[in-house]
């Protein structure tokens, strides 16, 4: 067990992990915006380009670092309601 | 419903009827219903250490659930690789139930009061939280009942009803329990009166989310 936590702390160290938002058909875009502008602390410009993101793409990249802070980031986004998946950057 | 709009003091007011007002109760309070059985199932034998697991938060379940608004609630946190999703769950799950659980209750609290002042709703900034999120809560789960498709999405305000439905997958019973899609599929009309009503009141809420967000911007 304590080996697993070890490992895990050298991959976080390694490679980068990101935070992503995925399109939902439900949540308003004005609702994603508000939540990317508060939680994230965006700009009201850089929160509608990644909600637009979201939007069009399927999906958009909101954060990026170690895998514990990725975690905390997916878990707020649950807590709003929107669909987020942390993972490995180059994955 | 006259729509939200910030007071001198900061706070979100609107005025419901009395239909509209025991129609809110009744989702958000259905919504906490839902999560909060989940948190009966015996994750984990030892009364004792459920005991222990749960005070501090943990003991959730491993897989994503079968309902699809449940599912939809207490997502995977990975897309791509179920062992972790599998223990993130396990760490996380109860606690986001748990908060889902207090804002649904929270806004059933709220509506009460709301019913005992002629209708008149007051927020201050933490129920406008709650009420955020719980709103969010009940469409997802809605949508989820009605079966709507991922890659859609319907998000200017909730007026849209020429998409956002796979009418194949309508739940007209109401209880969503449609883990078994084929079976589910060959057992269920396509469509329903149910359906259509759950339909309006999905985009009533979206009206009710749209306004709450205006009064806050």
């Amino acid at each position: 067990m304590l080996e697993d936590t070890d490992l895990r702390e050298e991959t976080a160290l390694d490679v980068p992990w990101v935070t992503l938002v995925w399109n939902d058909p439900v949540n308003l875009m004005s609702y994603v915006s508000y939540v990317f502008r508060s939680y994230f602390g965006f700009s009201r410009a850089e929160a509608d380009k990644r909600m637009l993101l979201v939007h069009n793409e399927g999906r958009a990249v909101v954060a990026s670092g170690s895998r514990e802070e990725m975690e905390r980031h997916v878990k707020a986004m649950h807590d709003f309601g929107l669909w987020a998946t942390l993972q490995k950057e180059d994955a | 419903m006259i729509p939200f709009e910030r007071d001198d003091n900061g706070q979100l007011v609107a005025s419901l009827t009395e239909p509209e007002s025991a129609l809110l109760s009744s989702l958000a309070a259905q919504v906490a219903d839902m999560l909060d059985e989940l948190g009966s199932a015996p994750y984990i034998a030892d009364p004792d250490a459920a005991a222990l697991y749960e005070s501090v938060g943990i003991g959730g379940s491993t897989t994503l659930h079968d309902d699809p608004a449940v599912a939809r609630l207490l997502p995977n946190a990975y897309a791509d690789d179920l062992d972790a999703s599998r223990d993130f769950r396990g760490l996380t799950e109860r606690s986001l139930a748990a908060r889902k659980i207090a804002n649904a209750r929270a806004v059933v609290d709220s509506l009460d009061i709301a019913r005992g002042a002629g209708g008149e709703l007051r927020l201050d900034a933490a129920l406008v939280q709650s009420w955020m999120r719980t709103l969010v809560d009940i469409r997802l789960t809605i949508a989820a009942r009605l079966g709507f498709t991922q890659d859609e999405y319907p998000g200017d305000g909730g007026g849209d009803d020429s998409d956002g439905i796979d009418s194949d997958r309508l739940d007209d019973d109401g209880d969503g329990n449609d883990s078994d899609d084929a079976a589910y599929d060959a057992a269920h009309e396509p469509a329903g009166d149910e359906s259509l009503v759950m339909r309006d009141v999905y985009d009533w809420l979206g009206w009710v989310s749209e306004s709450l967000m205006e009064a806050i911007e």
